[in-house]
């Protein structure tokens, strides 16, 4: 752990009453390669403390790249002359309500065991994945892609006693082969990197460059077969947009009011559990809040969504630990962090021969929200896209873009496949599940 | 103290560095944010650091870190040299002509926007807040912000550059939510944002708290609102082919995904193809690709003076510069950097650029822009017998070739008959990048031409952050296909 808790208690005394820190010890490193060659080595050690001070109904926020008991008052000059400034407020409630997360009563912090594959890397291990990967590849076939180890010390901490601390590790690789001008993916990634099994990769991927002959785009609706790294996007997207408590109070959300009633498919069901080994677990949120397994989806009945401190009113008073960081990109409500799709009881060849005449997509690339309240999005296939004819693959597909309501696809599973893949998102932590059979009708052929 | 620890840093490079560069880089942001209920966000972030990279056996190595101290400094000398000395030698960076410039720049402002008293943001801010509330009870949500960054940046070499660089940005917008039980929509101004991100958002220009008041948030608050409102019982855009006018605003986003993407080089050099993807735009159809109509022709400038994009020298420390992207419809080069432009066989075009110190410099775009054309708005509305008028960006995506895109706009009209007939909500309108672009048949003039402040390019892995500026007038394009 980089991050003194001696240094975090001296700063909270500077900080003064109401404040809560949230900080970040951050070690990347990054090896990217295109066209089987190395391009970059990225290493990046980073310190981010983010403060946050409600007081009297008022609240100010910062960040800063050090402890520094100098560098901290500072901030605390200039946070408690914006406070002075500021009219009290009734959204700037204090936090902590009724005990959860205060530091006498706060639940215990879920245990994390990081990783030693990953805390005593070095750049030696990332040459040695490439090299793997590369020349188990024929020799026509070009590699791009990265391999990322990651080292994160998280405390969050408050003026109230709370002192929460975690080191989490991972590690990834993501792996496009090209070949006669088409491509195939694949990213693995975990806590520790001893279990990502890069061997496996090669093969993988020449398996997706199956030599099968180019065919005529298809219009029109077909059975879709959504391999896992299509449906992370997929699920990832819906959870965003749909099952986060600030869009549920305020409407915003398809299914505000609908707790209780049938919103998919029954052969969804859909939770979130930051503590879950299948995923890549974490034990606490921005606010401290430790993260509560919450079963969104149960055989396709709203059950949950997932909150914050703001919002744990609909979470029965207790937030289920989805509270985002100060100034995070993707908006300051609470979202789902760890999702996980119950896998069915389908192989992949089982839900291939349910195709029939279809589609099989690897992979949804550039997904987007065109409207939250309908789910409406948009995006395009990327890498290895096939054509099924009578429950086998046939040929490759032109890429195509889909337009689509995710709601509508939620509702129209025909099968769940029995093998789950973890993935990730820019904005979501892990995201496990698995292929998806999609009747003919929402997913259109342009 | 930031240029002594850049001259301390390479003066401790070991003498099998062939080539090196740090940068120490301060970042200061300022956010205010006002909701309906209040002040939602005071912020204030403090960044500093250095990034260092380096070329030992011809293989490159970076790191990064907030710590200055001269443990920190051996420290991350320790892992830019452990990464390139991992690659085993035997590999070439080829840099092109040496960087040896030693200069000193600021970007110009009226008003240093961090000396601007918060209780004068608050008023402005709490002002515009209330004249969206007068829009009615179906305002949910409004969100007035202004932000500010400053970053002090020192870039030296071995070459022999060292060149201390200040940049201010300002911006401002408000978006407002009106619901109904049924329907949710968003009005943004000046310019719309693809996310719920709080703050980021408006329009930014590389000056001072002048560019604030200009925005004239106050001013057009209950307007966009009652837009806002009066969207939710707006009729749906119908799926149709037809003819698509669209907002300078607008179009600023289609420019940047059609032609700024795509013609950064690392995209046409395959080095982005494993996360943004690959390019339409490829070395070999320089001068020869039909990129768009006769009448359109665009270019990348990184010294408009107060654009988003500009700058005096990029992260490698070569000049800001314009260069030519399409001349008549035709494509004709590439934003880059020194290694992307060498391995093309080009000159650097200055458009190297990193997300703070922790980051690695890569090919941005900096202000991408339309040349003028001859027409106007009004002209291209009073021409069009059967249209849609759209303006303010929602959302978009874009295949990973800079190809196919569906863009969505918070609001359009129809045009008949050469008049703007009702408001439409819900319009979306979708192409491929070259037949899109020779559908165009009017561009605005030259008074019409508008550079807008973008602070959320995305690219890159980690990702970066880019802000861009795009310079553009109102287009007319025909044989659209539009829908919801």
């Amino acid at each position: 752990m980089s991050i003194d808790q001696a240094e975090v208690a001296r700063a909270l005394e500077i900080l003064g009453d109401g404040t809560r820190l949230d900080i970040l010890g951050e070690n990347a490193d990054l090896l990217r390669y295109a066209e089987s060659e190395i391009t970059a080595q990225h290493s990046e050690r980073r310190l981010r403390v983010r403060v946050r001070i409600n007081r009297d109904g008022r609240a100010a926020a910062g960040s800063l790249e050090t402890l520094d008991p100098d560098a901290v008052r500072t901030l605390a000059d200039r946070l408690s002359a914006a406070l002075a400034d500021l009219p009290a407020t009734s959204s700037n409630a204090p936090e902590s309500p009724s005990g959860t997360n205060s530091g006498s009563t706060a639940p215990a912090t879920p245990e994390i065991v990081p990783a030693q594959s990953v805390l005593e890397s070095d750049p030696a291990v990332r040459h040695q994945w490439f090299n793997t990967v590369r020349v188990g590849l024929d020799s026509d076939m070009k590699l791009g892609g990265a391999i990322r180890y990651d080292v994160m010390d998280r405390v969050v901490a408050d003026s109230t006693g709370l002192f929460r601390a975690e080191t989490l590790t991972k590690a990834s690789i993501q792996a496009i082969a090209k070949q006669d001008g088409r491509s195939a993916s694949v990213k693995l990634l975990h806590r520790d990197a001893d279990q990502i099994p890069i061997g496996e990769i090669p093969g993988r991927l020449r398996e997706a460059l199956t030599p099968l002959p180019s065919v005529d785009a298809h219009h029109g609706t077909c059975r879709v077969l959504l391999k896992p790294q299509a449906v992370n996007s997929l699920i990832a997207t819906y959870g965003y947009a749909v099952l986060g408590a600030n869009a549920y109070a305020t409407g915003r959300s398809l299914v505000a009011g609908r707790l209780g009633e049938k919103i998919t498919s029954e052969l969804i069901t859909l939770v979130d559990d930051g503590c879950d080994a299948d995923g890549l677990p974490s034990g606490f949120d921005a606010e401290g809040n430790v993260r509560r397994r919450t079963t969104l989806i149960d055989r396709g009945v709203l059950t949950g969504v997932v909150s914050d401190q703001r919002r744990a009113g609909l979470t029965g008073g207790v937030p289920t630990g989805h509270a985002v960081p100060d100034g995070w990109r993707f908006g300051g409500d609470p979202v789902p962090s760890h999702l996980l799709l119950a896998p069915g009881e389908s192989t992949e060849d089982e839900l291939l021969a349910e195709v029939g005449s279809g589609l099989v997509v690897n992979r949804l690339d550039y997904l987007r929200v065109l409207h939250p309240k309908e789910t409406l999005v948009t995006g395009t296939t990327r890498d290895a896209t096939y054509w099924a004819e009578d429950g086998k693959l046939v040929g490759w597909h032109p890429q195509l873009r889909f337009t689509f309501k995710m709601d509508d696809v939620m509702n129209a599973i025909l099968g769940v496949g029995a093998v789950r893949e973890r993935c990730d998102q820019t904005f979501m932590e892990s995201i496990v599940v698995p292929s998806l059979l999609i009747d003919a009708g929402p997913l259109v052929l342009p | 103290m930031m240029r002594d620890t850049a001259e301390t840093v390479l003066a401790l490079l070991p003498s099998d560095v062939q080539y090196g560069d740090v940068r120490v880089v301060r970042r200061t942001h300022e956010l205010v944010l006002v909701e309906l209920d209040g002040p939602g966000e005071v912020g204030y972030d403090d960044s500093l650091g250095l990034g260092l990279r380096i070329v030992i056996g011809g293989h490159w190595g970076f790191a990064a870190t907030h710590r200055l101290d001269p443990q920190g400094i051996d420290a991350v000398i320790a892992q830019a040299v452990g990464q390139a000395r991992a690659a085993g030698g035997g590999g070439h960076v080829a840099l092109g002509q040496p960087v040896t410039t030693r200069a000193t720049w600021s970007s110009p402002m009226e008003v240093d926007p961090f000396l601007v008293p918060l209780s004068t943001k608050l008023d402005l801010l709490s002002a515009t807040v209330k004249e969206a509330s007068t829009a009615g009870p179906l305002v949910q949500q409004v969100e007035a912000s202004v932000d500010f960054y400053r970053d002090e940046k020192v870039f030296a070499n071995t070459e022999g550059a060292l060149i201390e660089q200040t940049l201010t940005e300002s911006g401002g917008g408000l978006m407002v939510n009106a619901g109904d039980g049924n329907d949710v929509q968003r009005r943004s101004f000046p310019q719309g944002v693809p996310r719920q991100i709080r703050g980021h958002r408006g329009d930014f220009a590389t000056a001072g708290w002048e560019h604030v008041l200009a925005i004239g948030l106050p001013e057009n608050a209950a307007r966009v609102a009652s837009e806002a409102v009066a969207l939710l019982t707006a009729p749906q855009c119908p799926d149709e082919v037809t003819t698509l006018v669209a907002g300078s605003n607008q179009l600023a986003m289609v420019l940047h995904e059609c032609a700024g993407h795509p013609m950064e080089a690392d995209r046409a050099l395959g080095t982005e193809a494993s996360l943004a993807g690959g390019t339409y735009a490829t070395p070999e159809r320089r001068g020869n690709f039909r990129w768009g109509s006769e009448i359109v022709s665009a270019y990348a400038d990184a010294t408009i003076p107060g654009a988003l994009g500009s700058y005096a020298y990029d992260d490698e420390g070569v000049p800001a510069q314009r260069t030519q992207l399409v001349k008549d419809g035709i494509f004709q080069g590439y934003m880059s950097g020194r290694e992307s432009a060498a391995a093309l066989g080009d000159e650097p075009t200055g458009a190297s650029r990193a997300d703070g110190w922790q980051r690695l410099p890569l090919v941005r775009m900096t202000n991408i822009c339309l040349e003028p054309g001859e027409s106007s708005l009004a002209e291209m509305i009073a021409g069009t017998k059967r249209g849609i008028l759209v303006d303010t960006n929602r959302g978009f995506s874009i295949d990973d070739q800079r190809m196919s895109f569906r863009f969505q706009t918070e609001m359009g009209w129809e045009i008949r008959d050469g008049k703007i007939g009702r408001m439409l909500k819900n319009c979306t309108y979708q192409g491929v990048t070259p037949q899109f672009w020779a559908e165009l048949d009017a561009l605005g003039g030259p008074d019409e031409w508008k550079v807008h402040g973008v602070p959320s390019c995305n690219k890159g892995e980690p990702l970066q952050v880019a802000h861009v500026g795009h310079g553009t007038v109102p287009g007319r394009f025909q044989n659209v296909q539009v829908g919801r």
